[in-house]
């Protein structure tokens, strides 16, 4: 049976509106595109929707309260909010050097690594 | 709260800068912000050959609003990463400590004054040193820009506490580490707007919806999808906020579809109910050191008048960033302040480039144009915004040129190379720039 998604394309500020239609994981046809990079994304939001993910987690005798974090690479969609979740319960203490890696394997996935974006040295207060 | 920060230095591992002993030494460019265009100024200008260059930040450190900026989509242009806000501010800030540029944090410049020679003085009150008067040959304004608050557009309604800009709120979730509430409507759906949506869902606040008055939306459509569907929110278009209500705390909202005239239809108005606003309504360069220089303003893009140099009006201060006009993207931001840092350079160095013989008028669909005017030796980039939707559009140049473009909008700011050998047939002194349908 023939199912439809639809998108906004993301390419650039027309947005064009997508429509893919499949048949379980077979991609049939994509419409509604200007250009390939249209037919690009809506092939990637519908095989595999990845998102970038940075956070902020608490950081103790440091400038600032919480420390910037990102995760190294990009995750699905659907892992932002487990992300999320797992990310808030951090506690770190400076200093820390940007890159620094904070929580190894996040998700118990090889190479997905959660890192400091920034240097916060350890403030004497 | 000044006494803890007083012992912090700003420093690289092993590498830790003196900064006393300032006021005795004169420098060649004196930078005025230590966001990415004050740090890129001072880059561009060590490049163009002089020694002494001084960054001054009112901040406790380097970095500007980059370092609250916490999501990815930096550097994609000038380091050909996505970074965050946080690593694209310390990658400059480790260029600029390399470089041997100065830098003094928790410095306020209060005033600027010249000398009868050109040289100027800047006063600076700072924390660490009281008030000092810094001497140099060529300032860079690069102090960029704030945020549009509630008395701009004059929502009415009482004026309880929970009414913020969304710049403020990412200061204070993502650096102070502390919610402005549970329950948030955004107001404005320019791009801080958007990723604050996103920000306070991941931090466990509802988000009720973002209102935009405009049919279309201003920010990004990647932060549309990626902010807004990604996490269920609604954007209502067309809608604004038409009352605020609440004593001491915001409690509820008025919204209002508006008509053609942007007028709010109060016959369709509903409430939310909430107890956060955030404004995401626009920003304005922060000029009040420049007009008190008596430099003259463009009042379209509220920020100084500049030439090909981004020299102001005023001779050997320069400016750069989103205190000259507001940027889409800190690649640019880069691009523009390393340009007008080299400049500043030169103009420390004694080098006077020939002066600016064409103006730039903004004829239709033009809402402004930056530089201001042209010199016909060499090529020139000109970015600009337009005034509403055209797809398929040209841009007409005088006589001079025509480029077709896809579309433009007024959230995506327009470039354009002119080379120096389509000047050098043109002999008139003023050039209009136009954005007309593909067929006109």
């Amino acid at each position: 049976m023939t199912e439809a998604e639809q998108y906004i394309c993301i390419g650039c500020p027309i947005g064009c509106p997508l429509r893919l239609e499949h048949e379980g994981d077979k991609i049939i046809e994509i419409s509604g595109h200007d250009c390939d990079r249209g037919a690009k994304y809506a092939k990637q939001e519908f095989t595999e929707p990845r998102r970038d993910f940075s956070t902020t987690v608490a950081i103790s005798g440091a400038r600032w309260n919480r420390l910037p974090v990102k995760v190294n690479r990009q995750i699905h969609k659907d892992r932002v909010m487990e992300g999320a979740r797992i990310i808030h319960e951090l506690q770190v203490e400076a200093p820390v050097k940007l890159g620094q890696v904070l929580i190894k394997n996040v998700f118990g996935e090889e190479g997905i690594d959660v890192v400091a974006c920034r240097t916060m040295d350890r403030v004497i207060s | 709260m000044s006494l803890k920060w007083k012992t912090i230095n700003i420093q690289k591992p092993g590498k830790k800068f003196n900064i006393l002993g300032h006021m005795e030494q004169a420098y060649d460019v004196v930078v005025i912000g230590g966001g990415p265009g004050g740090m890129g100024a001072a880059l561009g200008a060590r490049e163009s050959g002089v020694a002494r260059v001084l960054i001054l930040d009112r901040e406790s450190e380097p970095g500007g609003i980059l370092l609250q900026c916490i999501h990815s989509g930096f550097g994609l242009h000038y380091f050909k990463e996505q970074l965050t806000g946080p690593e694209y501010a310390e990658r400059f800030l480790n260029k600029v400590i390399d470089d041997n540029v100065k830098i003094m944090a928790g410095s306020y410049v209060s005033g600027i004054a010249v000398d009868s020679d050109g040289t100027k003085q800047v006063r600076v009150l700072s924390e660490d040193h009281g008030q000092v008067i810094v001497k140099t040959r060529a300032v860079v304004l690069s102090m960029g820009c704030r945020e549009r608050t509630r008395g701009a557009i004059r929502i009415p309604g009482t004026r309880p506490s929970g009414v913020l800009t969304a710049g403020l709120a990412q200061k204070f979730v993502n650096m102070m580490g502390m919610l402005p509430g549970k329950r948030i409507a955004i107001l404005g759906s320019g791009d801080i707007g958007l990723i604050m949506a996103r920000r306070l869902m991941l931090e466990g606040c509802e988000v009720v919806g973002v209102f935009e008055y405009l049919p279309y939306s201003n920010g990004l459509t990647r932060n549309v999808v990626q902010c807004l569907e990604d996490f269920g929110i609604p954007l209502h278009l067309s809608t604004t906020v038409a009352y605020i209500h609440g004593r001491d705390r915001v409690e509820r909202i008025t919204v209002a579809p508006v008509e053609k005239d942007l007028k709010p239809d109060l016959s369709q108005a509903r409430d939310i109910q909430c107890d956060t606003l955030l404004l995401s309504i626009g920003l304005i360069p922060e000029n009040e050191l420049s007009q008190s220089l008596g430099i003259r303003l463009d009042l379209i893009t509220g920020g100084p008048w500049v030439s090909s140099t981004l020299e102001t009006s005023m001779p050997g201060v320069f400016a750069c960033g989103n205190v000259l006009h507001v940027h889409d993207l800190v690649d640019y931001v880069t691009r523009e302040s390393l340009l007008a840092g080299r400049f500043a350079g030169e103009w420390a160095q004694g080098v006077r480039r020939p002066v600016d013989n064409i103006r730039l008028i903004p004829g239709d669909n033009v809402r402004y144009c930056v530089p201001h005017s042209l010199s016909t030796e060499r090529e020139h980039t000109i970015y600009m915004r337009c005034k509403t939707v055209m797809q398929p559009c040209k841009i007409r140049v005088g006589n001079l040129m025509e480029k077709k473009l896809r579309f433009v909008v007024p959230a995506e700011m327009i470039m354009l190379k002119i080379k120096p050998h389509l000047l050098d047939k043109f002999h008139g002194d003023t050039l209009r720039i136009d954005i007309l349908p593909e067929d006109a």
